[in-house]
């Protein structure tokens, strides 16, 4: 074995340990926060445009579509304004044209965790990825009263399985007056496959269950503490629902919207009481607002990404300074000035290569990371991930600029006088 | 072919003049010197006279203002870039007052180094190295040179120089930083050592305890006006 260029360099490198780790380390940050940011601003709208799946429009009393489809789509909170369900049932009757017609209702919550009432056609006609419809892990859907299948999320967190039971929170997951009803049981009966959407970490149960709990509360109110309430005690008042996912029926095999889905769209839209959201369009319209937020954060990864490549280019140069005596001895030893200039560059290349590499596994942990506190306190499910072709071009991305940033230092290389250095020392 | 140019001397100097930039006088003007093949030379003066200049003149690290330096028969200013580089690493070997020893490597990398860039077989880096040291009295090359004595650094700088079989080394005030009776020990080795190697050595210093280690000597001044050398050895 011969010393070549690459022991030449890792041994220069270890000589300057300190400076060569935090060199590094600078950029495995840099590219590490470049990377996330890239994946989460991909992984996010994924994420969004999973989550309202098959759905051509929801139907709801919130104060804007965008809210309307945050709040019924994403669960960010509980929608406020009701409808009723001789409104749901009038609405429905009123259509002239194939319509899927989801009633849902929110505002319980289970240990955190959202809990959307629907109906069983929820779990077949409505699919939360367009093409892939939930499918069970375990059990079945709910086709009783105060059954309830959880999403897989919340059974994971929750520690969830087919048979237990459990009680649920009235109120939201962030409602300070909400209260647990230990008097109705519920049954868990199905466990659904992860969907990589919101709906994973909520619970679903059917309208009446959901109904007879709310019920409930007005009966304490009107009879008293020993009020015992039951589905048959439901009055139209309670009868209420907070959003309806809405499809039109397109012919067999056709991927895309049926042509007359504007009509519809225009027939909801006269009556005015009703917020009638078209959620792609919606989540189209979310992404050009925050997508200046997102040119800003990746021009800021830029700018950092930038401040590395100088940060090795100032460690480089600096070295410089300690190095001279090496560089005129290499050159008495025969070693030519394009010798040193490229053992320079290959020094530099490699700082931004190992750099960019570990950045990459920050980035992949750190998308773990950033994942969990998104879902955690946002309540965001966000897978970020990024493919090798991303991840290649940010990791070439880095060498070569650490190799421009190698071009000052190596040019100081390529001119240290062998003359000057080889002066004994003191 | 003449006798000569089968079997060029080590070293020839003919009518170098050298002064630094906005300089009036020559700091070098040697009109003749000639080092044959194995021949040893101890080359005196006082500081600031040029003596390391001397050196940096037949190495090609600097250019002269006019005349010839031949190693081995070569021209070294008639070569030019990587080519006169790689002549340097192979034809010279050059031993400093510190001795320059590469931090980082280990004794055995430190004489691999200059293999590094002479042309050798790279099979051969290792074995040759290791041989050199051995040959040298160290047999601990996997240390690192700080673990070393200052003795035993000198003798990994000179191995370093002599790896390559160079047909001239060059030594710059070798003892100057080492007490009377390390300096005798470290004389005695490289004087031996490029015996062995039949390399030709060209010392300068301004130590006058060593003229006695050297059959011939000169002082740089008086170069100027003569021609020295003792011919084809």
């Amino acid at each position: 074995m011969a010393i070549g260029d690459a022991t030449i360099v890792q041994r220069s490198m270890s000589a300057r340990m300190f400076s060569t780790v935090t060199t590094v380390a600078l950029v495995a940050v840099s590219v590490g926060l470049m990377l996330l940011l890239l994946s989460m601003k991909d992984s996010g709208r994924k994420s969004f445009e999973r989550g309202i799946g098959n759905m051509h429009m929801l139907i709801s009393r919130d104060s804007s579509p965008l809210v309307s489809v945050l709040n019924g789509v994403f669960y960010a909170n509980p929608p406020a304004n009701p409808i009723t369900w001789q409104e749901f049932e009038g609405l429905r009757g009123s259509l002239r044209f194939p319509l899927v017609m989801i009633p849902t209702q929110q505002g319980d919550s289970y240990r955190g965790r959202p809990v959307m009432a629907t109906v069983p056609e929820f779990f077949t006609d409505f699919e939360p990825v367009q093409g892939e419809p939930f499918e069970f892990a375990s059990g079945e859907a709910f086709d009783a009263p105060f059954e309830v299948v959880v999403g897989s999320e919340a059974a994971r967190a929750a520690v969830l399985s087919v048979g237990d039971t459990i009680n649920l929170r009235h109120g939201g997951p962030r409602d300070p007056d909400a209260h647990v009803h230990d008097e109705y049981d519920y049954t868990v009966v199905g466990i659904l496959e992860p969907t990589g959407s919101p709906h994973d970490r909520a619970l679903f149960t059917d309208l009446t269950s959901s109904w007879t709990l709310h019920a409930h509360d007005r009966r304490l109110q009107e009879i008293g503490p020993d009020a015992v309430t039951t589905p048959d005690d439901l009055v139209d008042a309670d009868k209420l629902i907070t959003g309806i996912y809405g499809r039109a029926i397109g012919r067999p095999g056709s991927s895309g919207p049926p042509a007359y889905l504007p009509q519809v769209l225009v027939q909801l839209r006269r009556n005015p009481s009703f917020v009638v959201a078209e959620p792609s369009g919606e989540i189209n319209r979310l992404f050009e607002i925050v997508g200046n937020i997102d040119k800003i954060l990746i021009a800021m990864a830029g700018a950092v990404m930038a401040s590395s490549a100088i940060a090795i280019m100032l460690a480089m140069y600096n070295s410089m300074e300690q190095r001279r005596r090496q560089i005129a001895l290499l050159r008495v030893l025969g070693a030519s000035r394009a010798r040193i200039f490229r053992l320079v560059i290959v020094e530099s290349a490699l700082i931004g290569l190992i750099g960019a590499v570990l950045g990459t596994l920050v980035a992949t942990v750190g998308g773990v990371v950033v994942a969990g506190v998104l879902e955690a306190r946002l309540g965001l499910v966000v897978t970020p991930s990024f493919g090798w072709q991303l991840a290649g071009a940010v990791v070439g991305a880095t060498v070569g600029l650490a190799v421009v940033a190698g071009l000052v230092p190596a040019i100081a290389g390529y001119k240290t006088s062998v003359v000057r250095n080889l002066r004994p020392l003191g | 072919m003449t006798k000569q140019a089968e079997n060029p001397p080590a070293l020839e100097i003919e009518g170098l003049r050298f002064r630094y930039a906005g300089a009036n006088d020559d700091v070098i003007a040697i009109d003749g010197l000639t080092l044959a093949k194995g021949e040893q030379m101890l080359l005196t003066g006082g500081s600031g006279r040029g003596k390391s200049t001397l050196l940096h003149l037949i190495a090609g690290l600097i250019e002269p203002r006019e005349g010839t330096v031949r190693v081995g028969g070569q021209a070294m200013h008639a070569i030019h870039g990587a080519k006169r580089d790689r002549f340097r690493g192979r034809q010279i070997g050059m031993v400093f007052q510190t001795h320059h020893l590469l931090p980082g490597f280990s004794a055995l990398e430190n004489v691999m180094v200059a293999l590094t860039f002479s042309g050798v077989s790279r099979s051969t880096h290792r074995d040759l190295a290791r041989k050199t040291l051995n040959d040298l009295g160290i047999d601990r090359v996997d240390a690192d040179p700080g673990e070393l004595s200052v003795g035993q650094q000198q003798r990994v700088a000179v191995a370093r120089a002599l790896v390559c079989g160079p047909a001239l080394v060059l030594a710059d005030e070798p003892t100057a930083s080492l007490d009377p009776e390390a300096a005798a020990v470290a004389m005695d080795l490289m004087q031996n050592a490029c015996r062995e190697h039949g390399a030709a050595l060209l010392c300068v210093s301004h130590d006058p305890a060593m003229a006695s280690r050297f059959e011939r000597r000169g002082e740089l001044g008086a170069l100027s006006a003569t021609t020295v050398g003792g011919g084809v050895a």
